[in-house]
């Protein structure tokens, strides 16, 4: 049995701790928006923050998740999520939408470290998110808008 | 002149950056058991024993099924030969290996984890035989399609004048052959399946294109009435033709939840995918193409070779789309089918006009540096108006417009004309090319249902499934338009098999039928209620008014027009009775190629589309972007490995198949021609996700010849290739 803090819940979770994170996200705790794309953290689509930090569900086993508290894109707050979800949405950025959470996940932590990065930066953070419908330029130019409007709006 | 539609938003935005759960996979009801495969090692053959001791005992292992459990299941055949499914060779139904990769067991656990590692302790021996890898692997079997059983009004070659006095009388020749390796779609959506029966009736949920051929053919594996099978897809994660048949899992995981009595999930795991389902197959070209003494191109002879897999004739279409980018009197196309011992391919993104506009414009190219001319010039006298095959009008082509446009905002105008002449601030050789392609504007017939409601919503139903490429969106903003309502009241039952018949979504078909159809659906309810028709509802004192109708592609015989209702393809075009359709594109490409390590880069393409009238500017704007990439990836990067000694792909993870990053795009402009087709329907839309991708390939290496004097042929273009 172990305890997970998905969130800022905590949950029961009676699974082997050898489970994936992502399995235990969306089959035991039924938060399906973290997505499964490959399970070898190549596509980036699971990507979740474990202590505020970005990484790959698909391989971080729950016994090590289990110290560590989980955010997930249902839970995705603040600033600079809204700012990137609006811009998403101004941009036309998803088409078939499948690897976006892993993409926002990604792009919010990117924000958050860094008020306005450079595409370089914009490359950098978001190299382990892969969009097959090639999304990329309106993420880049997303990021870009959302970092505008955050400055804006604190200046 | 109808005014451009206005440019709204996607109107499933908001679901796809909340993480809603929209997808087949999301589902997961009480219960249910998760299923996985396993799969052959050998490439061909025959099972000889499975030993699944280790396996059965397991915690939470309940079933494990094999060939020797399904005497009672059917084939659900081939899409292309009348039946359903992505090849006619269902696991199973008997003990041969076809390909490597192929299901040989099925295991059902209480966790996904359990059924993998039961998965990989069953044991399989088998009988192995000879296999033929690729096409030029010894044991092959060539068939001309020509010569072969394939509907020959549709596979014959493609024949205008008489191409070989012609080429054998030019002044001028280019001969050049081509390679294309195989391809996989690798949509980020996983192909699975959750299969739920409450009494006889069932219920999946599975990401795809094409949900009649699920119901169908699940229907005709299981020999249940198709009636008692749902099918619901209201999103699928990108398909780019992966996902437009029934694929491997769906039928068995249905029958394993009928045997479990709960319900069933599988997500078939990537690397199973690429030899499970279906894939662009390995082909080679060769075309030489004729010039008089004028400088006009007056013969082509187009030959091309293509994998198939041993038990189906996967036809080719490549001479068809060669033929019409041009107008060349005289044009011999000529296509051989290859049977290797491989899972059948299909249809990845631009199946055949790909590789054809990448010979065929590299070849017109490499044509124009022969006679001394400038390129876009070249390709703008040889504009035409009449199909060069059938002789009929065109119902639309402004691909002299999008070279026109294209050149002007690339500045073509400032590329000197010799190759390795242009340098980049870094010494970098930079090299700006221009490629274009076309795509077949087909037609699908349609059912559309429409209610409008007393609350001022409307609700269509039509044949039609979202992947990505924005048909919601379309819908929405046509019915928003039509009606002079918010787009967000209009609800689409759509990729569901509980709407109206659910044609497959492929073939750049989708806009231009689902469009038409619910705007014919809209008239007919003005027609009835009148110019103001939520008044009328009022007054009539209705909480819904409801109208349907049927439609069929211009000339579409009745015939071939109701396959729609027995879940099978029912598309019509390019060529109609009375005129041919295509859509068209011109891409301009600048490349950066390191002088040293010869990396190339592609920092700018500008993409001008002819696709009619654009129902949905934002969402059109991101396919051409989305085509921009694919035909960089089909360039510089992809390729599915094959090692003649094992069989099967090598690379079967998206860490080797290497797919276009965010870091490999530069920057990409797109604009519209957006004058409606004044033929093909009454909204003037051909189609557009599939013409995006044509013509890339063919700008990219055009421009790889201006930067650096070399005319490659074989994709992937490698760095190696220019040492």
């Amino acid at each position: 049995m172990f305890t997970l803090t998905v969130n800022s819940q905590s949950y029961d979770v009676d699974e082997d701790g050898q489970m994936p994170l992502l399995w235990v996200l969306r089959d035991t705790l039924r938060l399906t928006g973290t997505k499964y794309g490959c399970g070898i953290a190549q596509c980036g689509a699971c990507t979740v923050y474990v202590d505020n930090q970005p990484k790959r569900s698909c391989t971080l086993s729950l016994e090590i998740a289990a110290s560590s508290e989980i955010t997930t894109i249902e839970a995705l707050t603040g600033p600079e999520a809204d700012a990137i979800r609006e811009a998403w949405i101004g941009r036309d950025v998803p088409q078939c939408g499948f690897c976006q959470s892993g993409q926002i996940m990604s792009a919010v932590a990117l924000l958050r470290s860094i008020a306005a990065p450079t595409d370089a930066d914009i490359d950098m953070a978001m190299s382990g998110n892969i969009c097959r419908c090639a999304t990329y330029n309106r993420i880049r130019a997303a990021i870009h808008d959302a970092a505008e409007t955050l400055e804006r709006s604190a200046g | 002149m109808a005014k451009p539609f206005t440019n709204i938003a996607r109107v499933d935005a908001r679901a796809k950056v909340t993480g809603a759960p929209i997808y087949g996979a999301d589902k997961l009801p009480q219960g249910t058991l998760h299923a996985a495969f396993v799969v052959s090692t050998i490439v061909k053959g025959r099972v000889a024993r499975i030993d699944n001791s280790l396996a059965t005992n397991l915690p939470g292992v309940r079933h494990i099924l094999t060939h020797l459990d399904a005497a009672d299941l059917k084939s659900a055949g081939f899409l292309l030969a009348g039946g359903y499914g992505c090849q006619n060779s269902f696991p199973f139904l008997t003990d041969r290996v076809a390909y490597r990769g192929q299901p040989v067991a099925l295991l059902l656990a209480d966790t996904l984890e359990q059924a993998l590692h039961a998965a990989s302790l069953v044991e399989v021996e088998y009988l192995e035989e000879a296999f033929s890898s690729s096409i030029r692997s010894e044991g092959v079997t060539t068939i001309a399609q020509v010569d072969s059983p394939l509907p020959q009004q549709l596979f014959r070659d493609t024949v205008a004048g008489d191409a070989l006095p012609a080429f054998a009388a030019a002044s001028v020749t280019v001969d050049a052959t081509y390679y294309s390796p195989p391809q996989h779609q690798n949509p980020i959506e996983l192909i699975g399946t959750v299969a739920v029966w409450e009494g006889d009736q069932l219920t999946l949920y599975e990401g795809t294109q094409n949900s009649s051929a699920l119901k169908f053919g699940v229907a005709q594996m299981l020999g249940i009435e198709p009636d008692r099978i749902t099918v619901i897809s209201p999103q699928a994660g990108g398909g780019f033709g992966q996902k437009n048949s029934l694929q491997m899992q769906t039928g068995l995981v249905a029958w394993a939840a009928r045997i479990a009595g709960v319900p069933v999930k599988m997500v078939v795991p990537r690397a199973q995918l690429f030899h499970s389902a279906s894939f662009r197959p390995e082909s080679y070209h060769r075309i030489r193409l004729g010039a008089d003494a004028g400088g006009r191109l007056s013969g082509a002879l187009y030959d091309a070779d293509a994998q198939s897999s041993r038990h189906d004739l996967f036809p080719m279409d490549y001479t068809n789309a060669a033929a019409r980018l041009y107008g060349i009197p005289n044009f011999r196309g000529h296509q051989r089918i290859v049977q290797t011992d491989t899972q059948t391919p299909g249809y990845m993104r631009a199946p055949f006009e790909h590789l054809s506009s990448f010979v065929v414009d590299t070849a017109v190219d490499e044509m124009a540096a022969k006679l001394g001319r400038d390129p876009v010039e070249f390709r703008l006298t040889h504009d035409t108006d009449i199909d060069p095959i059938t002789k009929l009008p065109l119902t639309s082509r402004k691909l002299s417009d999008c070279l026109r446009r294209g050149a002007e905002i690339i500045g073509w105008s400032s590329r000197s004309r010799e190759p390795g002449s242009m340098r980049g601030s870094n010494g970098e050789l930079v090299g700006i090319g221009v490629g274009c392609g076309c795509y077949k504007a087909a037609t699908a017939a349609a059912v559309a249902f429409l209610r409008l409601s007393a609350d001022g919503r409307v609700t269509v139903s039509v044949g039609v499934h979202e992947m990505g490429q924005g048909i919601r969106t379309a819908l929405a903003n046509a019915l928003a338009d039509k009606f002079g309502i918010d787009p967000m009241l209009v609800e689409a039952v759509i990729g569901d098999t509980r709407g109206v018949p659910q044609h497959t979504t492929a073939g750049s078909w989708g806009t231009a039928t689902a469009i038409p159809a619910a705007m014919e659906a809209a008239d007919k309810l003005f027609a009835e209620l009148g110019p103001r028709p939520l008044e009328e509802l009022a007054r009539r004192n209705l909480p819904h008014y409801d109208v349907m109708i049927e439609r069929r592609a211009p000339g579409q015989p009745e015939q071939l027009a109701q396959a729609l209702h027995a879940g099978r393809p029912a598309p019509f075009g390019p060529v109609y009775p009375e005129f041919v359709s295509y859509s068209y594109i011109a891409h301009f490409a600048e490349v950066h190629v390191e002088p040293t390590t010869r990396r190339i880069r592609v920092p700018r393409v500008v993409s001008v589309v002819d696709c009619g009238r654009v129902v949905s500017p934002r969402t059109a704007e991101s396919q051409v972007r989305g085509g921009v990439v694919w035909g960089i990836g089909a360039a510089l990067f992809e390729a599915s490995e094959v090692d003649p000694r094992y069989g099967g792909f090598l690379n079967t993870d998206i860490a080797e198949y290497i797919i276009p990053v965010n870091a490999d795009i530069g920057r990409t402009e797109v604009a519209f021609i957006d004058e409606p087709d004044p033929l093909l329907n009454p909204t003037g839309v051909k189609g557009l996700g599939e013409v995006v991708m044509t013509g890339v390939a063919a700008a990219v290496v055009n421009a790889i010849w201006h930067a650096t004097g070399k005319r490659l042929r074989d994709l992937p273009v490698r760095m190696e290739h220019l040492l």
